[in-house]
């Protein structure tokens, strides 16, 4: 059973179908790009999947289980991070508190015992912030773990929103562009901090833009055009599938 | 039978008055984005110089009605330059309390300034009745009919054939691209003030001949304003229009054969229940996220 | 240990109020003593609509009519039922949170706008029915003759609420209470909820939060201390008339959360003692009041939409104590 499956999905924008009967499959620990020209239906796709747009057809699949139309909060709880391509973080938390967030709602507590700080609740915090405190190490980012996010640079800000994502240990990472407007030091870490969660066995899927990266890092691409799936493989063969080629250029 | 029928001609006359108001709130925030809860506040000010040119200043019922109207719209440039030049762009919870704050300024300062006893202001038609085909009708409700067919009519020829008026709808749609294309965006959100609030001025010297003015009127009506406005889709002034004459024909049937201590209610009533089973409005859309 | 003393002073200060007024202001006391119920009250209810307004950041225009509903089921309660005030308290927190519940569900599926506009709408609605329904809620011509407080903290003992100094201290403890309840709940996981919740919606939901969810429990729970606060001030009052759900109070309730500092307790409480005391101690006339607050409020939110409490804090000097 493949971790992630999409079938057959359609949305459509007041006349413009931005999304046309696409089909993935992404295996268990596959790392997976999400390619093609601007206005292909990446992103949108991603939202249908994530819950933030309703699909007007088709099917997600997530461990066999529909998840279509599912809201936002509960995809996520069901083990599906995602960034967003406008990077989102919580400016006037902390970055350590934006880390926490994402932890809380995989545990378990009632109300009371966050009133009354009873000392599981406690103990449970301390270890969430000792993974937050790691995350933010692995990322570089630990000299800046008291400040407040909005006050970080936008690459900066991208990381924490990567190290965000990856704090609730998810199965499946949606990571939107996450390579875009950062320089050429960055892009190699978030590459390095990528394949090290592949290799240690986290499923990915990113949207991207940058080639490099994407024929770096990928094991399967996945080509979209005007809402459409036209290519799927390897990077060396999409590299010089003629349909890709045209999309990109041939207009 | 006849009862009926006047109770309908008096429910579009109340919903002729809600349509002009609505429609000027419905223009300020499709044009410009803003949530204008000062709006009623117009028609209460447009009434009470009305009131003055006509009882005070003892003017003909037209030039009353006139300076009334330039003299809100006068109002509505003001208040364009101050207030809303400053909370524009802010967030919507800024706009809200800082139009809301004005509101609270102006019905109170016209407590202060008028006094809370209601004024009223009955002209030669408000008090005539005129018999059409064995139906009688108050003069006064014919021509607040007659006369927002006239406006309505005016303001469509206004945005579909003038240059402002086609900019107007453009900046509706995209306003950033008016600016980079070279529409001029403060000059257009000037006219959308000024007009918005000479019809509300237009309204109150329509309507104030049949009912009494009060300082709080402005609160009440700015409600029933947003309801029509919500129930017929944020920013569409046509839907505005139908949604004010539909809750003018509920209030006054309600009041009439319901009850009419709870005829304000309606038009909240209405607007909850629309809000509930389609939030984007009766002609609003939907759009995701 | 240096914050915990500061509380316990401050504490022991605001307890023994009554007595320090007796001694600094003799003839004044009760006076003095009336305008500091109606300032722990208005704390209480201000920091309530705090919950919603500046920490879960929905604009509700509604926060009046779960005052009201409070203040008649109590005083309803008690009049025409006999009921004990603990439990007309009860049932008016229970009531009021009860309506949120009802109203929030509709009420959070709109967006920003149509949701102040439907809170408003349903606060309107709430008063015109209070008004109206003379035969359930006596309309204009008021609920009278509600009974002081009679409750029992231990089985057997009776305390009741008689004299202004001990509704005094009845409201301190009400406010000292919310006060727990409000940094309980804006703090730690929830107050990190609430505010990811009030600063970036869709990464919230991302994070595995359910927007709806906590948006609810803040109004709900906003409501029903709106309910209490209700209670209390029925019991007060002893008299209670529809004019006090009218569009003034969320003027005073914006105002106070606002210029005070919005999502910010000491901001909140300051803002309570300021515009309580001070038209109070003023005695402006209604209007007059009213315009000036509302000059106020356009000139803070226009320039320092933070309140009083930021500014005071961007500048340390005599005024700002940490």
């Amino acid at each position: 059973m493949a971790l992630l499956e999409v079938r057959g999905l359609v949305k459509r924008f007041l006349g413009v179908t931005a999304v046309d009967r696409v089909d993935l499959v992404v295996e268990s620990g596959d790392l997976v790009s999400l390619i093609g020209p601007n206005g292909s239906g990446k992103t949108t796709l991603f939202n249908c999947m994530t819950g933030y747009l309703r699909a007007d057809a088709g099917r997600v699949l997530f461990r066999g289980r529909d998840v279509t139309g599912a809201a936002p909060h509960r995809v996520a709880r069901l083990g599906i991070a995602r960034t967003f391509q406008q990077v989102s973080v919580f400016p006037r938390l902390t970055a350590l508190e934006n880390l926490l967030v994402f932890l809380q709602q995989h545990q378990e507590e009632s109300i009371v015992g966050r009133l009354l700080r009873l000392p599981r609740v406690r103990r449970l915090e301390a270890v969430a912030e000792q993974r937050a405190r790691a995350l933010l190490h692995r990322v570089g980012l630990a000299a800046h773990a008291g400040a407040p996010a909005g006050t970080l640079s936008y690459g900066q800000r991208k990381l924490l929103a990567f190290a965000a994502a990856v704090m609730p240990d998810p199965d499946l990472l949606l990571l939107d562009e996450p390579a875009a407007a950062v320089n050429p030091t960055m892009i190699n870490h978030m590459k390095e901090q990528i394949l090290a969660l592949n290799r240690q066995g986290k499923t990915v899927l990113l949207v991207e833009h940058n080639m490099e990266v994407v024929m770096d890092i990928s094991r399967r691409v996945v080509v979209l055009d005007h809402g459409q799936k036209i290519a799927e493989g390897p990077p060396a063969a999409i590299r010089r599938d003629p349909r890709v080629i045209e999309a990109y250029f041939g207009r | 039978m006849d009862d009926l029928l006047e109770q309908v001609i008096h429910g579009l006359t109340l919903g002729s008055m809600y349509a002009l108001v609505a429609a000027g709130l419905a223009l300020m925030f499709g044009v410009v984005r803003l949530i204008n809860f000062a709006h009623g506040d117009f028609f209460m000010l447009g009434a009470y110089v009305f009131w003055w040119g006509f009882r005070e200043l003892a003017l003909p019922y037209p030039v009353a009605a006139a300076i009334a109207v330039a003299g809100m719209a006068g109002f509505g440039l003001a208040y364009q330059r101050t207030v809303v030049r400053a909370v524009l762009g802010r967030s919507w919870h800024v706009q809200l309390i800082a139009t809301l704050a004005t509101s609270i300024v102006l019905t109170n300062g016209a407590i202060i300034v008028m006094g809370t006893q209601p004024k009223e202001v009955p002209t030669r038609l408000s008090s005539a009745i005129l018999d059409i085909g064995g139906f009688r009708i108050a003069g006064q409700r014919v021509l607040v009919l007659a006369a927002s067919l006239v406006v309505f009519a005016a303001l469509h020829w206004f945005v579909t054939r003038t240059k402002t008026g086609k900019a107007m709808r453009a900046m509706s749609q995209n306003r950033e691209a008016c600016a980079v294309v070279g529409v001029d965006v403060q000059r257009i959100a000037l006219v959308t003030f000024g007009l918005s609030a000479a019809l509300a001025a237009a309204a109150a010297a329509l309507v104030t001949p049949l009912f009494n003015i009060f300082p709080d009127v402005g609160a009440l009506l700015t409600l029933k304003a947003f309801a029509a406005v919500i129930v017929g889709g944020f920013g569409y002034v046509n839907g505005a229009i139908v949604a004010s004459l539909l809750i003018g024909l509920a209030e006054a049937l309600a009041a009439g054969y319901v009850s009419y201590a709870y005829k304000d209610a309606f038009a909240y009533l209405i607007m909850i229940a629309v809000l509930l089973w389609r939030p984007q409005g009766l002609f609003g859309r939907r759009i995701g996220i | 240990m240096a914050r915990l003393g500061g509380w316990v002073l401050a504490g022991s200060v605001l307890g023994a109020m009554p007595w320090i007024v007796a001694a600094a202001a003799p003839g004044q006391q009760r006076y003095v003593l009336h305008i500091l119920v109606f300032t722990a009250l208005s704390g209480a209810l201000a920091l309530s609509y705090d919950l919603v307004v500046g920490h879960v950041g929905s604009l509700s225009l509604a926060h009046p009519a779960f005052f009201g509903i409070g203040a008649y089921a109590a005083a309803l309660l008690a009049t025409e039922a006999g009921w004990p005030f603990t439990g007309g308290l009860a049932a008016g927190m229970a009531a009021a949170g009860l309506a949120a519940l009802l109203v929030g569900v509709p009420a959070f599926r709109l967006a920003e706008h149509s949701f102040a506009v439907g809170t408003l709408g349903f606060a309107l609605v709430t008063q015109i029915v209070v008004t109206n329904w003379v035969e359930f809620t006596r309309g204009p011509l008021c609920v009278t003759g509600i009974p002081r407080p009679v409750f029992a903290i231990l089985p057997g003992t009776r305390v009741r609420i008689e004299s202004l100094a001990a509704y005094y201290w009845l409201s301190l403890a009400a406010l000292g209470l919310v006060v727990a309840l409000y940094r309980g709940l804006t703090t730690f996981r929830l107050g990190r909820a609430f505010h990811a919740v009030r600063d970036n919606e869709p990464l919230a939901a991302a994070a595995g939060i359910s927007p709806l969810r906590y948006r609810m429990l803040a109004f709900v729970v906003a409501a029903a201390l709106a309910g209490g606060v209700g209670a209390l001030y029925a019991h007060y009052v002893t008299v209670l008339c529809p004019e006090e759900l009218t569009i003034a109070l969320t003027v005073n309730l914006l105002v106070i959360v606002f210029l005070g500092g919005v999502g910010s307790l000491r901001g909140v409480l300051l803002g309570a003692v300021l515009f309580t005391a001070l038209p109070e101690i003023l005695r402006v006339a209604p209007a007059w009041r009213l315009v000036i607050y509302g000059l106020l409020l356009l000139a803070f939110v226009i320039r320092a939409p933070e309140g009083l409490d930021a500014l005071l804090r961007r500048r340390p000097g005599p005024a700002a104590r940490r």
